[in-house]
């Protein structure tokens, strides 16, 4: 059998990088990230929280081929930040954010079990 | 993120209200985030939280009606105790042992074998697990204690096998699936008009009305259409399938979320100003012990390391295609 080992879609190969950045020359502030051994969980999430950012212009994210567990997020911005520093920010917001929504969690179904376990 | 404390319970960020939920389910709303923060979540809570599943059978008899690549299959479904499963156990492909050892496996041993006359039920119940251990352990939600069915035996059938019971994720096989289902819904109006309802002379009383609909307000006769308006509330139900308590599914995806956001400013180099107070959150959990193993592979016989001969760098070490020395390969 040639399928390849299963685990190959979440675990990098040796010296291969979780994400790498290539400018995108044909514009300004643009740049290409690829994202190796990752699928839409993360693409459109990133996607996503980057349209907001007022300065990203443009963000959108591709996987090039469904055989291969890579996407490639494109991210152009109006030159206030460049387009790493949005990628960044865009997951220090995201994980702050589900930082709050954890300990919200927590809270909610300390409430829930004790409601739960008076009725 | 500097004034994280006083947002701390406030209304930024995403909400959550538990609307329902016992040990095996949780149906949950999600509000004040976006379409694909709420299906990002769904996502990593049904395919990469790890628990333990039975991943490798070691043979002995089967002389049941079973074949054993079908029994193995069988047993790789039975869910098993998974709480806290990160603080007791590591992925083998990242422990130091040759095959497997207390570090990354959990040891259930089965042996059930007919003599009577009637025919006997083998159950999850009779998976053996060492003495007092929790994790790994067949998990038994039915009234009458047995768990799933494994296997029926006639008289002078005999089954005996050990399973090594393994850490995953259900990206690597849908057995290390936390939960049976992940109910995900929103807009039960269809005011977006996501849905394009089929029907024959009116969608209103042809299609049922979503369990959720009485969560929000019903579209007003005559209101024109907002094709401005984006989904805000999400319906998720966390249906458990025993290894994990829902509100630990839940908890774990979120960190597994975080954990992925981090690698990608990890390796983006990031110096960044620190003080978030995320730093501890977002280690992975693999690292911070996956050099504690047994001091190197070098000289550790296994009556099984003739087989394979793989070298002990490869994940899951001596896993893929080998056999065991019964014959039976005991993968999936
Ligand atoms: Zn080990």
């Amino acid at each position: 059998m040639n399928a390849p080992d299963r685990f190959e879609l979440f675990l990098l190969a040796d010296g291969e990088a979780k994400v790498t950045m290539e400018p995108d020359t044909r514009q300004p502030n643009a740049a290409i990230f690829t994202f190796n051994k990752e699928d839409h969980t993360l693409g459109n999430l990133l996607r996503a929280t980057l349209l907001q950012n007022e300065h990203v212009i443009f963000s959108a994210y591709k996987t090039p081929h469904p055989l291969f567990p890579k996407f490639e997020l494109r991210i152009q911005t109006d030159g206030e930040t460049s387009p790493k520093e949005a990628l960044l920010s865009a997951c220090q917001g995201l994980i702050g954010d589900l930082q709050m929504l954890s300990q919200k969690l927590t809270r909610e179904w300390e409430l829930n079990k004790i409601a739960r376990d008076t009725s | 993120m500097d004034d994280y404390d006083q947002l701390y319970g406030s209304d930024r960020g995403p909400q959550i209200t538990i609307k329902e939920a016992d040990n095996k389910h949780a149906q949950i709303v999600l509000s004040n985030c976006d379409l694909a923060f709420a299906n990002s979540l769904r996502r990593i809570m049904l395919a990469e939280v790890p628990t333990v599943a039975i991943d490798t059978v070691e043979i002995e008899a089967n002389t049941s009606v079973i074949p054993d690549e079908f029994l193995c299959h069988r047993l790789g479904m039975i869910p098993l105790d998974s709480t806290n499963i990160d603080d007791k156990l590591i992925y083998s492909r990242d422990c130091m042992c040759e095959m497997y050892c207390e570090k990354c496996s959990v040891i259930l041993t089965l042996h059930a074998r007919c003599t009577g006359e009637s025919n006997v039920t083998v159950y999850a119940r009779d998976l053996v697990v060492a003495e007092g251990a929790q994790l790994g352990s067949p998990v038994i939600t039915d009234k009458e204690g047995q768990g799933a069915i494994i296997c029926k035996l006639r008289k002078g059938q005999e089954l005996k096998m050990k399973c090594i019971a393994k850490k995953g994720i259900a990206k690597e096989h849908a057995k290390w699936s936390p939960v049976s289902a992940m109910g995900f819904e929103y807009d039960p109006w269809n005011k977006l008009r996501h849905i394009d309802y089929w029907y024959e002379e009116s969608a209103e009383a042809e299609w049922p009305k979503s369990k959720y609909a009485d969560w929000e307000e019903p579209p007003v006769e005559g209101e024109p259409f907002n094709y401005d308006a984006l989904p805000s509330r999400f319906y998720l139900d966390v249906e458990s399938v025993g290894s994990l308590p829902p509100d630990e599914i839940m908890q774990q995806g979120i960190k597994y979320l975080q954990e992925k956001l981090a690698s990608v400013i990890d390796t983006l180099g990031n110096k960044n100003e620190g003080g978030d107070g995320f730093g501890d959150g977002m280690r992975s959990p693999g690292q911070d012990y996956s050099m504690g193993g047994m001091g190197g592979g070098g000289g550790y016989e296994t009556p099984y390391g003739a087989g394979g001969g793989q070298d002990a760098r490869t994940p899951y070490a001596g896993g893929f295609g080998g056999t065991t020395p019964y014959g039976a390969n005991g993968r999936w």
